[in-house]
């Protein structure tokens, strides 16, 4: 999602209704105009830059600015949107004359200011107390996130997966196998106390000796760590990708079975969950599940979409910086190139590694020139191709280079 | 220096810029008003932004200035709780208890002593909590993408309440409230929950302008157009694809060593020669290299100082 001067504009409309008059309503509407460009903020920041307004001297437009922008972004890739919103809430003649005043949209006479300025002396911890205590409803508005919703036809198909012979290639098992198991372990630098470990730790083993007085009875001994790593799959399901699908099934079904934490999503022009879906050791069953619930299979691509929503929504709480995610896909992307560029770069930086396997990288004189492609490349640790059995196998040991 | 008794609560915007330049820190308006909110909201500030800007320096700075000591968290991976809270001196316990064997002391009164704070090892957190100075410590948590996820979750608990709980002595609550700097380098995003709690602020490259007056306020010595034309050359070298674009660090360097070698004057043979100050990868130097002797670049026209730099 982009952030236009119209869409700025319309949510600055949109909370019109709720523009109070006084500091903390206005600043709460203005923290909802934020949420509605797509920032998240908590309600204990507005509180915060509620408490610090007196603080600045509220005339001056850029310290003001600054005041908000310190405490309401956490990031610089909001500062945009933040900029231009500021600009269109706290527009200029209004700001001059009645800085925290409404500004008023229907073009009601302007209250009389001397009066409301006692208001504000008041004090904005009395507002914050009475603004929790009885505007309840402003406030759950506030912490409610509204993901807009694409109303666009989706392409209803649902795939037929019974023509799968489900105990095929056990030698893509194999394969796939060995890849999990390098893409998830890496040696930590950490260390664990263990009972067969090359080194002593010293600080354990005096405490656990101190119940003998003391004398070294116990040795206490550390090993490295193998660090677990996570792994989010993320499988174009689109139409260009209908020829590889059998693979891909079997490739997500044997990764999620192979390893602990992993979490897969198909997507084509949005975004579904089928973790839940593939964790059960009966695979024609669960194939019947996910054809049955998934929308869009084989529809267009939105790949810049479907990453915005997993970003949004799942890659908070799933990728660390010790998540490698994976992203199947022949990047045909019919959706927006600056979003998908933009979605791609919050996605390597949240996590520890980001793979990019394409299907279509094996055909001789492939070149990724397709948009989609070009904007996801710079972001990419690895990309590299699946199509047999044999570019599996190179696959699993690309991986055992770089982990080792 | 007679700053070095502000009272940080009374100080205004104005005087924070100033106070940060008496200690050759120029920093724009906007950096100043941040800084100055969370002195006075005894906020944590984040900071982030790309190499060798003077995230960490910022904190250095006002330490000296508010005449407060600066503890310093570096963060690394697999950084922990013994590494950045407290740690029990086992060696000095031990020699306790062996020393009361010997004197066939009372087994309960070594107990509890044993686990007092005599007997413990105070790491960067736990020094800056119980920092008993005449000011407030400054502390510095610097990296903070280094370390790891379960690290900021304690670290969340520190900044919001400001004490430590030692499960054998009970909890400890700040004398103080430090003023607390967070630096990253954005290799990992930081979660939510400690942003939540954290003013935040992305420092820029500089201008110019601004990269000249670091410049001269470092360097009083240095020609004025030598300046000018360093300031170019890194203003637009920063607009080139460089894997590491070098940073003010990087500046500072190379007109120390400009400085060094009696320089009154740029030209390319003399850009060449002292190019490792700029850029710290063999890549990037090679790259240069090449474009050099390719002609592809012209380094007298990256030195040269023309309007358009001007913002």
């Amino acid at each position: 999602m982009d952030i236009t001067p119209e869409a700025v504009a319309s949510a600055v409309t949109g909370v019109a209704s709720v523009r109070g008059r006084g500091t903390l309503p206005n600043l709460m509407a203005f923290a909802r105009v934020l949420k509605t460009l797509g920032i998240k903020i908590g309600l204990s920041q507005v509180l915060d830059t509620a408490r610090a307004t007196d603080m600045v001297e509220i005339g001056a437009k850029a310290d003001f600015r600054a005041l908000l922008r310190a405490n309401l972004i956490s990031q610089k890739e909001d500062f945009p949107a933040f900029d231009m919103a500021f600009e269109c809430f706290w527009r200029e003649q209004a700001y001059e004359r009645v800085p925290m005043e409404t500004m008023d949209i229907e073009g009601t006479p302007t209250q009389s200011n001397a009066q409301e300025g006692g208001d504000e002396e008041g004090g904005i911890e009395e507002a914050i107390a009475e603004t929790l205590a009885k505007e309840n409803v402003p406030l759950e508005n506030l912490d409610e996130f509204a993901i807009p919703t694409y109303s666009a036809q989706e392409q209803l198909n649902r795939k037929d997966f019974s023509e799968m012979g489900v105990d095929e290639s056990r030698a893509i098992a194999r394969a796939i196998l060995l890849i999990a198991t390098k893409i998830a372990t890496q040696i930590s630098r950490r260390k664990k106390v263990s009972r067969r470990g090359a080194l002593v730790d010293p600080r354990w083993t005096m405490r656990k000796n101190m119940k003998y007085g003391g004398e070294i009875i116990d040795l206490v001994q550390r090993k490295k760590r193998i660090k677990k790593t996570k792994v989010v799959l993320l499988c174009d399901v689109s139409g260009s990708m209908d020829c590889y699908s059998r693979f891909l099934i079997q490739f997500m079904y044997g990764l999620q079975n192979e390893l602990w934490g992993v979490e897969t999503f198909v997507f084509s022009t949005s975004l579904s969950r089928i973790t839940h879906l593939i964790r059960t050791k009966d695979i024609a069953n669960a194939l019947e599940k996910i054809s049955g619930s998934i929308l869009g299979w084989s529809g267009g691509t939105n790949i810049g979409r479907s990453l915005h929503t997993f970003n949004r929504s799942f890659a908070p709480s799933m990728v660390t910086h010790r998540t490698v995610v994976v992203v199947i896909s022949d990047g045909w992307d019919r959706g927006d190139v600056s979003l998908l560029e933009r979605e791609m770069q919050d996605l390597k930086r949240r996590s520890k590694k980001l793979i990019w396997l394409n299907p279509l990288l094996a055909s001789e004189n492939y070149e990724p020139l397709c948009k989609g492609m070009q904007a996801a490349l710079p972001y990419i640790d690895l990309f590299l191709s699946v199509h047999n059995l044999n570019s599996l196998i190179a696959l699993g040991r690309t991986l055992q280079k770089m982990v080792a | 220096m007679n700053e070095a008794s502000v009272n940080p609560k009374e100080l205004t915007i104005e005087q924070v810029q100033e106070i940060l330049r008496s200690q050759q820190y120029v920093c724009d308006r906007s950096l100043a008003t941040v800084v100055y909110l969370s002195l006075v909201m005894g906020k944590p500030l984040l900071l982030e932004g790309e190499a060798g800007v003077g995230k960490t320096e910022i904190a250095k700075v006002l330490s000296k200035v508010l005449d407060a000591k600066l503890i310093r968290l570096q963060c690394y991976e697999g950084l922990d709780a013994n590494t950045a809270l407290y740690e029990w001196n086992y060696p000095k316990q031990m020699l306790r208890i062996k020393l009361e064997e010997v004197e066939k002391g009372d087994r309960q009164t070594v107990e509890s002593e044993i686990f007092t704070q005599e007997y413990l090892t105070k790491r960067p957190l736990l020094e800056a909590i119980q920092s008993d100075g005449a000011n407030p410590p400054v502390l510095l948590i610097d990296e903070i993408d280094r370390a790891d996820v379960e690290f900021e979750a304690f670290l969340l608990e520190v900044l919001s309440d400001f004490q430590i709980t030692i499960p054998e002595i009970g909890t400890i609550q700040a004398k103080h409230r430090p003023y607390v700097f967070l630096t990253s380098n954005r290799t990992r995003e930081i979660h939510d929950a400690l942003k939540r709690r954290c003013l935040y602020h992305w420092i820029e490259y500089p201008t110019f302008e601004k990269e000249y007056e670091i410049i001269t306020t470092k360097f009083p010595q240095v020609e004025g157009n030598m300046a000018k034309q360093i300031c170019a050359f890194m203003q637009r070298v920063r607009e080139m694809n460089f894997y590491k674009r070098p940073g003010v660090a990087e500046t500072l360097d190379w007109v120390s060593a400009l400085v060094a070698l009696n320089r009154r004057s740029l030209d390319d043979k003399a850009v060449v020669e002292t190019m490792g100050c700029v850029f710290k990868y063999r890549e990037d130097l090679h790259h240069l290299r090449e474009q050099v002797e390719g002609k592809q670049l012209n380094l007298e026209a990256l030195l040269r100082v023309s309007p358009e730099l001007v913002s």
